[in-house]
């Protein structure tokens, strides 16, 4: 099978500052994998331009051997680390988007988790608060049946009870031929989730293990070890 | 509820010796079927892989069996699962003498305080 | 795909949309029974001349008004939707650029021609009254021959010719806040930068084109002059800033089209 996410030589420049430079990653199916490095790192560089949302500098990157466009994004559920809703639309309106634009939706799931969360559809999002918007966002995205899931900081902003949900909800979508791919700064909680880490370090890729074998190898938690490779 | 884990040891591992304390404890029985990889996973709130591989080391070591299409078993082999019991138990001990020594007792003193212990208790 | 884009592009701001066009219908209703069919025509031609004058330049700014509302509503849909965080989930939609473009350009000429048919209705609303139509009439004839045909026609070819530039309008919008895309941290700035080079470009080439035809609008000489000029100024008009039209639009959307397909960052 062809890799999900396939990164070769990928630089994304700002004028004189690289974001990523010369990147090289490969991904393969089946996994829940950590995207971790420290503020300004590259990881949401990384994530828009696997999204299509920036333009390389230079290198490239595949998503199931295809570059970013139309077909991709049918195969990619993405988060942002922002709220891309119209706040003037109503959840019941834009699970109708969804449901329009994106043939993976699965319009049942996404109705019981918003009501697990207590979340009413008629309610317009502008009246919800920030974490509840996020919730939102995050219902939708993990509603799409998709082969790569990328989430950007999907539990920075919500209380305790609803991260342990989210953690939950995502392991029970997850399909084992998916992958996904979330960045986060809070690695004690998704820990024991993860199959593997990606430490980002200025623009560059300075580790890729598993959670285990980095356990067995160092005879410390993650948690630990990014303390140690960033402490400041 | 989600087991409880160290954070500086292989999860597979930890994930094992879970299930091994399951079995002795009587939650499951010698021939019961385990719960799908998934639904452990969801319990333990852990990756599915990782879960998968502390099921395939069980496995390995005999104490579970997969039958084709039904699922995971527990081993009904008396010997293999007393031979589990006597495995985990010398591993106490060993683990308590070590720490006992690092207090400085040597192995007279400690059977000593052994006794003395269950007499008290009784 | 096209056409759930354009479905959900169409109800964008579609409330705004209504709102200003409902104004503007209210006005010429309201101009039409309260001051156009109260008005004498027969009076001295001075006062005539002031309040005539006065109620042309209010309706003049009112529809210019809507006008650049209209512009404006479809410059920042395209900007907020394409450019700022909406654009996550825009760009993140299992549509091609071209399709985004296409999406923005069919629903944006749907609107700006629903815009100038309005304003059509407007103008018939405000001078079909009795008393103008009557008023008219002593003065049909003469408007025909300056005209070299009726007014009704003339009005025609200008609504035809407004429906036609529509798209070309909705493109030039859309080039300048890409190219403001193109600067980072200053991208409202640039757009309206693009903006006002463009149009000045388009206009010194406009002064350009006129001048070599020999059809400088010295207005003077067109309306009393003798029969059929206005009209055949109007064509040799039409022609000439049609073909201007039709370059400058062809270039802004080769410019468009290739930022939304190369240059897309979003911030």
């Amino acid at each position: 099978m062809k890799p999900i996410l396939e990164c070769q030589g990928l630089t994304k420049k700002y004028n004189n500052f690289y974001a990523l430079s010369n990147l090289n990653l490969t991904l393969d199916r089946g996994q829940i994998i950590g995207l971790l490095g420290p503020n300004g790192s590259g990881k949401t560089t990384l994530i828009k331009l696997i999204n299509g949302l920036l333009t390389p500098t230079d290198g490239r990157v595949m998503i199931n051997s295809l570059a970013p466009g139309a077909e991709t994004k049918k195969l990619v559920s993405y988060l942002p680390e922002r709220s891309y809703l119209n706040d003037h639309m109503r959840v019941e309106e834009i699970l109708s988007y969804f449901v329009d634009f994106y043939d993976n939706f699965d319009l049942e799931r996404a109705r019981k988790m918003l009501h697990d969360l207590e979340i009413d559809t008629n309610s317009r999002l502008r009246t919800l608060s920030k974490g509840t918007k996020e919730k939102v966002q995050l219902v939708l995205v993990m509603s799409r049946d998709a082969e790569l899931y990328i989430l950007d900081e999907p539990i920075g902003g919500v209380d305790p009870a609803a991260r342990d949900y989210i953690l939950r909800t995502i392991l029970t979508n997850y399909n084992e031929n998916a992958t996904i791919l979330l960045s986060t700064h809070l690695i004690t909680d998704i820990e024991n989730v993860l199959d593997r880490v990606l430490f980002i370090q200025n623009g560059q890729l300075s580790l890729n293990a598993s959670v285990d074998e980095i356990r067995t190898k160092e005879g410390k938690s993650v948690d630990a070890l990014f303390r140690e490779v960033f402490r400041c | 509820m989600p087991w409880d884990l160290d954070n500086d040891r292989p999860i597979y591992l930890q994930l094992m010796e879970r299930i091994q304390q399951d079995i002795i404890a009587g939650i499951y029985n010698p021939g019961d079927k385990l719960p799908s990889v998934r639904d452990l996973a969801l319990d333990a709130s852990v990756n599915p892989n990782t879960m998968q591989k502390a099921l395939s080391e069980l496995e390995r070591s005999g104490l579970v069996y997969s039958q084709r299409t039904s699922g995971r078993f527990i081993t009904e082999d008396e010997t293999m699962l007393k031979k589990m019991k006597k495995d985990l138990a010398s591993e106490h001990i060993h683990q308590f003498f070590e720490k006992m020594k690092l207090l400085g007792f040597g192995d007279e003193e400690i059977l000593e305080l052994i006794q003395e212990t269950i007499k008290e208790e009784k | 795909m096209l056409g759930k884009l354009i479905k959900y592009d169409l109800k964008y701001g579609a409330k705004l949309f209504i709102i200003l066009h409902a104004l503007l219908l209210l006005a010429s209703i309201l101009g039409r029974i309260f001051f156009l069919e109260k008005i004498d025509f027969n009076a001295d031609s001075n006062t005539l001349l002031t309040s005539l004058g006065l109620f042309i330049s209010i309706y003049l700014l009112l529809f210019t008004a809507v006008c650049f509302g209209v512009m404006l509503l479809l410059a920042i849909r395209f900007y907020k939707n394409l450019f700022t965080d909406e654009g996550y989930l825009t760009w993140t939609l299992p549509a091609t650029p071209n399709q985004q473009l296409w999406a923005k350009i069919i629903s944006g000429t749907i609107w700006y021609a629903i815009d100038i048919m309005l304003y059509s209705l407007c103008l018939v609303i405000l001078v079909t009254g009795k008393n103008v139509t009557t008023a008219f009439a002593k003065i049909a004839p003469e408007v025909t021959e300056s005209l070299g045909m009726p007014l009704s026609r003339y009005s025609l070819y200008m609504l035809i010719f407004l429906l036609i530039s529509c798209i070309g309008s909705v493109i030039m919008i859309y080039s300048c806040v890409a190219i403001g895309q193109l600067f980072p941290g200053h991208r409202v700035l640039c757009s309206v930068i693009a903006y006002i080079i463009i149009s000045t470009v388009i206009q010194i080439f406009t002064f350009i084109i006129m001048a070599v035809l020999g059809i400088f609008p010295n207005g003077h000489n067109y309306v009393v002059g003798t029969s059929g000029n206005v009209g055949h100024y109007l064509i040799t008009v039409f022609k000439a800033s049609g073909a201007l039209f039709l370059i400058t639009t062809a270039i802004e959307y080769a410019a468009t089209h290739y930022i939304m397909n190369k240059k897309v960052n979003l911030i």
